[in-house]
């Protein structure tokens, strides 16, 4: 289904759900940082701004609680977390490169045990993609298979259009049904033409190649090169749309206190550090080349599925200047 | 509670500390019971699987099984203090209340080894993996050969399950071949002084019909399959238990890999041939 939505029918939408009581995530500035955080009207909603993280955060939160205890004498009490916490969630303005993240995400926590805490909160969302019209020079969708109009993980999806107002593509049930409960607010397309696209100055690289060179050198002097600069800092796998390797720790008194999951990296020395002091991966070289080799190869032998979708962050935010994309690029040219 | 039907997968049963043995100076032993009657009758696990441990307000330590599948109505695990949740662990007392998670991971083929002689060579800590297996083992001894345990430590007192040692050593359908490395024993020490490598190619059992299990720290296990390939094992015929930092447990929150093979899901049991494809980065 195809329909149009002006600009205002949008912001009509957005403070219709807020008023009905679903919580509606967007793009908005938070303390002078972008991020996609719940909106209180529509008003907030800056959808020109690229959010600083991505918008998994609204499947899987930086930091949240899987349980709590409290301890009487020699008993313990434990209290699971109640389902109702995750709310009926619209997100909106999600950029494709952010939604595209969603279902590869959907494999590593589905697969075997089912982790509800990610997957409950996907049930209750409704995913609208909003196509790029800019790009910046870390953007890289194109080159990792993607485009500022992918709409892989949108439930709706957004094209701005000459003359305002957006085409608006329905690529799931629920963003039939989203369509349906509100047609008031919809019209049909009036043959405008779509603002112009966004193009990252990048090529396509040839994905199976980087995997193919990745299946043959665990061990080269490639992992050096790149990664005596890194610092271990972290912030690419806190800002990327597909990291999901996290930790659980208690946090609490010995009477009572709660027990979470946040997000964890694997540039982190700790991150494989044995409590005998051995470290498998007790070199920055080697945390690296796990980064890479996740993305590229281990994620893709497992669930045929690249854990990157080209949306630049961590390249913005290396306090080294690492390029990832750069990486791949030079990997995908190797014999 | 955490099997593949609970909504919380993260969420553990609540088990009582019904025993604390004192293995070593800093080695304990806790025997658990699920305080979840329907938990304690149906709990299912394979000798080689493993669970997280809770001592909450610490979190969470991974340990395998360390008990027999075939022993009900209890399970054990065996830990050197070492940490925040093992420290925390051995502070807990008969009556205390902890968590568990598990089991996870896959197992021995314990019913690919009917009817062949197994050599369980294990060092120091790394006996607990290997104990499962071995009382599984012997519960079911007729199904089995012949069964030999090369079994060594540091020194005496760094040796783990002294009593089950000694009840081995009596039985006569079991040989045990027991050491420390040169300078641990005492003078009234009546096992062997060497190193497990050493001890395994003196007791040299013949590799026909064989599996051999081993476990043990890096530098033991290296230094033993090459011994054991001179006594003729191919590497199918040689098993291990690989371990890694672990979260989960589950499969997904990323550290225990091991190049594309995840250890809490893949493993933790492993032929030899299995480790030696794997890159370094256990």
């Amino acid at each position: 289904m195809q329909k149009y939505i002006s600009e205002q029918n949008l912001n009509t939408l957005i403070d219709t759900l807020i008023a009905a009581g679903t919580r509606v995530v967007a793009p908005r500035m938070s303390a002078g940082i972008p991020l996609y955080e719940p909106l209180d009207s529509s008003a907030e909603m800056a959808t020109d701004l690229l959010p600083r993280r991505s918008a998994k955060e609204a499947f899987f939160p930086v930091c949240e609680e899987i349980m709590s205890y409290e301890k009487e004498g020699q008993q313990i009490k434990l209290t699971d977390v109640d389902p109702a916490r995750f709310p009926e969630t619209v997100l909106v303005g999600v950029r494709p490169c952010d939604a595209a993240a969603i279902p590869v995400l959907d494999a590593v926590f589905s697969w075997d045990y089912k982790d509800e805490f990610f997957l409950e909160r996907r049930r209750k969302t409704t995913v609208i993609g909003l196509a790029c019209t800019t790009s910046d020079d870390a953007c890289f969708c194109t080159a990792v298979g993607l485009s500022p109009v992918e709409s892989r993980g949108s439930d709706l999806f957004l094209t701005p259009l000459e003359g305002g107002g957006y085409a608006c593509e329905t690529w799931s049930e629920k963003g039939e049904a989203l369509i349906t409960s509100n047609s008031a607010l919809f019209s049909d397309l009036n043959g405008a033409a779509p603002m112009p696209l966004a193009a990252p100055q990048v090529d396509k690289i040839e994905l199976n190649k980087v995997k193919a060179w990745l299946d043959e050198h665990f061990e080269d002097p490639l992992w050096d090169g790149i990664a005596v600069r890194c610092v271990g800092c972290g912030a690419c796998a806190f800002v990327c749309p597909a990291c999901h390797c996290f930790d659980i720790v208690d946090e609490g008194t010995e009477k009572a206190g709660k027990r979470r999951k946040s997000w964890d990296a694997c540039g982190f020395w700790k991150f494989t550090h044995h409590a005998s002091g051995h470290n498998p991966r007790d070199l920055q070289p080697k945390r690296y080349r796990n980064r890479i080799m996740h993305k590229f190869k281990y994620y893709d032998d497992k669930f045929g599925q690249t854990l990157c979708t080209g949306c630049g962050r961590c390249v913005r935010i290396c306090p080294v200047g690492i390029d990832i994309a750069q990486i791949i690029e030079d990997i995908s040219r190797k014999d | 509670m955490c099997d593949n039907t609970n909504q919380n997968i993260y969420l553990p049963y609540l088990a009582t500390v019904e025993e604390i043995i004192d293995e070593t100076p800093d080695v304990r032993t806790l025997r658990l019971v699920f305080q979840d009657e329907q938990v304690r009758d149906n709990f299912r696990f394979r000798a080689g699987q493993f669970g997280e441990y809770s001592a909450f307000g610490a979190g969470e330590a991974t340990f395998c099984i360390a008990s027999s599948p075939t022993r009900a109505g209890h399970i054990e695990c065996s830990f050197r203090s070492v940490g925040r949740v093992t420290e925390e662990l051995r502070r807990l007392e008969v009556g205390d209340s902890m968590g568990f998670r598990g089991p996870y991971g896959n197992s021995y083929p314990i019913e690919e080894f009917y009817g062949k002689n197994l050599v369980f060579i294990a060092g120091g800590i790394a006996l607990p993996p290997l104990r499962t297996l071995i009382w599984n083992c012997l519960d079911l001894r007729d199904k089995f050969g012949e069964i030999t345990i090369v079994y060594g430590a540091r020194s005496e007192s760094d040796l783990v399950y002294k009593r089950e040692l000694q009840e081995w050593q009596e039985r006569k359908d079991v040989r045990l071949v027991k050491a420390v490395d040169p300078g641990g024993n005492s003078p009234e020490w009546d096992g062997k002084v060497g190193f497990v490598p050493t001890i395994l190619e003196e007791t040299a059992p013949s590799a026909e019909n064989t599996v051999a299990l081993v476990c043990g720290p890096p530098i033991m296990i290296k230094f033993t399959l090459p011994v054991l390939e001179k006594l003729g094992f191919s590497d199918e015929q040689v098993y291990t238990t690989l371990e890694n930092r672990m979260k989960c447990g589950l499969g997904k929150c990323g550290r225990c890999n091991v190049g594309n093979v995840y250890v809490c899901k893949d493993g933790p049991v492993f032929t030899a041939k299995q480790v030696k494809a794997m890159p370094l980065e256990y």
